[in-house]
Parts: C-alpha cells; sequence; structure tokens
C-alpha cells in the first residue's frame, strides 16, 4: 500500500524550530489562550473589560490581554492566562469559542520584518486597517505587532506550510543579508 | 494586482475578495413562484458592459457589500455596505 503520508511535509518540532537568518528571527509562541467573540462586540466589552475594537491588521496590542479585529462582528480575544468568561452563548447578546487548539502561532522578530511583510501581502503596513485578517503568504492570517515582535495566527493545518513559506522567504537574498 | 477597498478595512488586495453575483437579483418569494421567474432568478443575467453594480464578499472579514465598478476598464466607482457609510473612490 502507497504510504500517503510522505505526500505532506514532516510537521516541524515547534517547540524547537526556529528561523534565523540575518534580521529576521521566527519561531512558534505557545501557551497562549485564544477565544472567537461575535456577535455584540460592545456588550462583550462591557462583561469582559477588553476592548470592542480591537487591534487592526499591522496594528500594535501591548498587554499580556488583549483583543485583535477579525470582522464588523467578530473579533479574537487573546490572553497569557485563562479567561474567567464561559464560553458558549451569553444573553448579553455575543457568543464565545474557544479556539487555541485551532490556531497556531508565530512570532517574527528583527529588522527584516517589514522585507518580509512587502513579499507577504501588498496589504500596507502602515496604513490602518480595520481587520487584523488578511492573506499573507498565500493563506489567511490575522497579524499584528505585540511588544516589538509581529505575530501570525493561522489556522493549525496550515501551519507547516506557513512555516516552509517563511524559511523560503528568509532564504531569499534580502532577507538573509546577502542581497 | 488591482486593489478593492473593502467597507469595513479599506484597500486590500483582490485575491482576498469574492464574486457573489448581480446586485438587485431578489430571490423569489412564496409558493405561486412560476417556472419563468424562478428561472429568471437562477440563470437570466443582465451582464452590463461599462457600470455594473454587483454583490462582493471580502474572505477575509466577512464583509458582504455592494461593488460598483466598469466592467469594461475596471475602474471602481464606489463600495458600500447597506446600512454603513458609502467608501467611495
Amino acid at each position: 500500500m502507497r504510504d500517503l503520508a510522505q505526500k505532506w511535509t514532516a510537521m516541524p518540532d515547534w517547540h524547537e524550530a526556529v528561523i534565523a537568518v540575518p534580521g529576521l528571527t521566527v519561531r512558534t509562541r505557545s501557551g497562549l489562550e485564544q477565544y472567537l467573540v461575535s456577535g455584540d462586540l460592545v456588550a462583550w466589552s462591557e462583561v469582559s473589560g477588553l476592548a470592542d475594537r480591537g487591534v487592526g491588521a499591522f496594528g500594535t496590542a501591548e498587554d499580556d490581554r488583549y483583543t485583535v479585529r477579525l470582522g464588523r462582528d467578530r473579533l479574537l480575544a487573546v490572553s497569557t492566562a485563562p479567561f474567567d468568561i464561559a464560553t458558549g452563548w451569553h444573553e448579553e447578546g455575543f457568543g464565545v469559542t474557544a479556539t487555541s487548539a485551532g490556531l497556531h502561532v508565530f512570532e517574527i522578530e528583527g529588522p527584516a520584518g517589514a522585507e518580509l511583510i512587502s513579499r507577504a501581502t501588498p496589504v500596507d503596513p502602515g496604513a490602518a486597517s480595520a481587520s487584523a485578517s488578511l492573506v499573507f503568504g498565500g493563506v489567511g492570517v490575522i497579524a499584528y505587532h505585540h511588544q516589538g515582535t509581529l505575530r501570525l495566527h493561522v489556522e493549525r493545518g496550515l501551519a507547516t506550510y506557513l512555516w516552509t513559506w517563511l524559511k523560503t522567504a528568509a532564504r531569499q537574498p534580502a532577507l538573509s543579508g546577502q542581497g | 494586482m488591482q486593489l478593492f477597498p473593502c467597507p469595513f478595512c479599506g484597500p486590500r488586495p483582490e485575491t482576498e475578495f469574492h464574486y457573489n453575483g448581480e446586485a438587485g437579483n431578489i430571490r423569489p418569494d412564496g409558493a405561486q413562484v412560476s417556472a419563468e421567474c424562478w428561472a429568471g432568478y437562477l440563470y437570466e443575467r443582465s451582464n452590463p458592459k461599462g457600470a455594473a453594480r454587483e454583490i462582493w464578499v471580502h474572505a477575509t472579514c466577512q464583509e458582504f457589500f455592494v461593488m460598483e465598478r466598469d466592467t469594461v476598464t475596471h475602474q471602481l466607482a464606489a463600495t458600500q455596505t447597506p446600512g454603513f457609510a458609502e467608501h467611495a473612490e
């Protein structure tokens, strides 16, 4: 019987995997609690104490608990500690879904990050854009800055592809310091 | 690559958008709808040369909106989500 598993790139050991070239470092950020919030985001803000707008594309989040805007009625809440808010529907008019296991998070550091962004998307990182959800390297991600790093949340099933894309882009001369 | 102005996000690359149909093509309602009426809704398109009003969806933020554009020159006139401010070019 054919071994179809060979058709897929082996998933890296995310605890150890790192892309390091001059000016750019990429690694996995594990341990983040992530929740999708849909519905009345103002009501969500009143109940949770977190922002209803959240950061947009390439915006900057500063704290350990923050929100990232995905759509007109949807955001992603991120925290280093579990939220004290129940998942499921809330009578105030919003729903909360735990999605920590569904989204893989990469952190990108270094001055070559801007060059990497320009290769990944035509979206202007200097122009405000309400939603942090965009196509990056050919797949949908949630992209914003956090404490000096660029964070990318991507569906877990696409993480290996995006990792491969990032490795390939990092080898390009302008990014690897050979240009 | 052409940039489309999403009414919620602002300028985004065309690859983030999907065409969703002709604006104003309302689904027939009720039990007495004729076969001709259904056929018109399902199959007949005006296919204008020039100014057109179309429904598009921005796949990344899930915003459905009306886009006014020219089918010959691809020039955009405006995008608007019903109930929200218009995003004019």
